[in-house]
């Protein structure tokens, strides 16, 4: 419609003239196909940063983790050694231990964050004062810098912090939440978690406050309980939403290094290295970049898989507009 | 037995009249819920400013000594002694560098993209998630030899070049339904009127795209003042490390004294409350709108 207006406005522009037949809005859409040609000049700074800044260190990387690199090498010709660094990554049983440990992270963060978030947000659906308060409280501290709160748990998990002074007074002893071998990653992965409830919560709170109303009050005059409001209304409901939500929750959780990094810095000894984890200290604590490296491309890989998911599904409409 | 049934259904109709948006009036599971939030998410800032005041040699007893103290400033002065301005400093040029950067570049991208509908543009828009979603950690490795090989590293702009790489993907891919949501009629009567395509994206697009561009720029601002493993790598002397990197590195090295580190952590965190106050009604609704399309 619009298009028709412009070409009757302005004849002149056309310079290509289509059929009568054909009519205006052939017309239309060739003339905007030229704009949008020239439109897509403003993807060129980001296009060409990318490149440089991204681009070119990802087949540096790859280079890096076909090579033997060592701090010394680091900025020499690289010495090629073919598949010999992915090798050794998948020979060592430090590897296994840390897919290990990534697979019981992802599935922690991912399934306290989503549970999380989605109780979070049946309780504060409300616009209380108080619920309102306890929202943005929670946004809050869910914006503050990931190594402030990792501190904060270190400190809170430490032997002198609260969680230990509680413990020692209700008789449990001191518990060593981030000195034991075994238990080291759940309590870092309950940290990771508690830190990315306050996100999920906003996002089934909006999904929540979406529904329409007339569902959930039709629902109530059929008189049904609670907990069949919540499992027949409310989580169908919010299904696509947390489709999107889980794939971004897993992501987020794999690519996590910030809690590890401040609370036990991979330790006690490898117990709290994830892959991605691993593939940095590798490459900034013993200097073996080539082997660090294989291990990023390594952890790089699982991202490409949940990257054509995730864009599948969230871009699948785009073509269609 | 007839009154009681009488009772309960009068509350019952009540309840419902009460709340037409369809939220049942909250019972006591519900309140439980909301305590236990209030405890998991309000308590470990109350520890970190109480901690912050304590004098060194106060912590490790019970918590009733925790709490009965005489606060002191003492943390917040050795702080200040330990280099706080010069890194609060470093802290400010990243994060605003970072931020004028990936703003410019996201919007002026998000805007070239917002109308392609051909099938490539899936392909590009699959390219930035997958840039987006890469690990730090991996990407840290080859970005600490480029720097090298160009005698970048230990610069400030290192660390904004690397931050505005990891945040541009993501900030193009928020900042697109803005521009998108620009009214195709506005653009075209702006061209009719003899603007110019780029006095049209700064003059009438970006105006309206406002508040996409506030909370891309915020979320920015808020990423890039936290984040450290790029600045711990790239700058090599930790004297010119910002607050981030300052607290990572004492927290990792030096983890016994506490009132030092929750000050350094107090202090880090100030001005992400004070931006917070200001933007917290834009992030709230725009997170929701960039997390889930």
């Amino acid at each position: 419609m619009l298009t028709i207006k412009k070409e009757k406005a302005l004849p002149a522009l056309s310079t290509v003239r289509a059929t009568p037949a054909i009519g205006a809005t052939e017309r239309g859409s060739r003339r905007s196909g030229r704009v949008r040609r020239r439109r897509t000049l403003y993807v060129l700074p980001a296009a060409v940063f990318l490149v440089v800044m991204s681009g070119y260190p990802l087949v540096q990387l790859v280079r890096m983790s076909l090579a033997n690199v060592t701090i010394a090498t680091l900025q020499h010709a690289w010495a090629y050694v073919g598949l010999q660094n992915y090798r050794q990554a998948f020979g060592s049983p430090v590897f296994g231990q840390a897919l290990d440990h990534t697979i019981i992270f992802v599935i922690l963060v991912f399934g306290v964050g989503m549970a999380g978030g989605f109780t979070a947000a049946l309780v504060l659906r409300g616009g209380g004062r108080f619920t309102v308060f306890l929202l943005a409280l929670m946004v809050f501290v869910w914006s503050l810098p990931p190594v402030v709160n990792g501190s904060i748990w270190r400190f809170l998990m430490d032997q002198y912090g609260l969680l230990n002074i509680v413990s020692r007074g209700v008789g449990t002893g001191t518990v060593p939440f981030l000195y034991s071998p075994g238990g080291s990653i759940y309590s870092v992965a309950l940290v990771n978690a508690w830190a990315a409830v306050p996100f999920t919560t906003l996002v089934f709170r909006a999904a929540l406050l979406g529904i329409d109303p007339v569902i959930i009050e039709a629902g109530r005059v059929d008189g049904v309980r609670k907990w069949q409001e919540v499992k027949f209304i409310l989580l169908p409901a919010v299904r696509p939403t947390a489709f999107v939500l889980g794939v971004l929750m897993v992501v987020y959780a794999f690519r996590s290094f910030d809690f590890i990094y401040v609370m036990t810095d991979g330790g006690p000894g490898t117990a709290t290295n994830t892959l991605p984890f691993l593939g940095y200290s590798e490459a900034f604590t013993q200097y073996q970049y080539g082997l660090g490296s294989a291990i990023s491309v390594i952890a790089g890989m699982f991202i490409l898989v949940v990257a054509v998911v995730y864009s599948r599904s969230v871009f699948r409409h785009e073509k269609a507009k | 037995m007839s009154k009681g049934h009488l009772l309960t259904a009068e509350r019952k109709r009540s309840r419902r009249l009460s709340n037409n948006v369809g939220i049942e009036s909250p019972g006591g599971v519900t309140w439980s819920l909301r305590a236990l939030l209030l405890v998991l998410y309000a308590l470990p800032l109350f520890w970190l400013i109480l901690t912050s005041f304590e004098p060194p040699g106060n912590v490790g007893g019970s918590a009733i000594e925790m709490l009965l103290f005489k606060p002191t400033l003492e943390s917040y002065r050795a702080a200040l002694n330990g280099g706080l301005l010069d890194a609060a400093l470093q802290s400010l040029i990243i994060a605003g560098g970072t931020t004028a950067l990936t703003l410019g570049v996201a919007c002026s991208a998000a805007y070239g993209l917002a109308r392609v509908t051909a099938s490539g543009v899936v392909l590009i828009l699959g390219a930035l998630v997958g840039l987006q979603m890469l690990p730090q950690t991996a990407t840290v490795i080859p970005l600490f030899q480029v720097f090298g090989a160009v005698h970048l590293l230990n610069t400030q702009l290192a660390v904004i070049l690397a931050d505005a790489a990891l945040l541009t993907p993501w900030a193009t891919l928020l900042l697109r339904p803005f521009f998108r949501a620009v009214p195709e009629e506005l653009e075209e009567s702006a061209a009719l009127d003899g603007a110019s395509q780029f006095r049209t994206f700064i003059s009438i697009c970006i105006p309206i795209a406002r508040n996409g561009a506030i909370t891309v720029g915020t979320l920015v601002f808020m990423l890039s003042w936290g984040e450290f493993l790029y600045a711990i790598n790239l700058i090599l002397s930790p004297g010119k490390y910002p607050l981030s990197a300052l607290l990572a590195e004492q927290v990792t090295e030096f983890g016994s004294n506490w009132p030092n580190l929750m000050a350094l952590a107090a202090v880090t965190a100030l001005p992400i409350l004070v931006l917070f106050i200001f933007t917290y009604r834009f992030l709230r609704s725009g997170l929701t709108l960039g997390a889930v399309k």
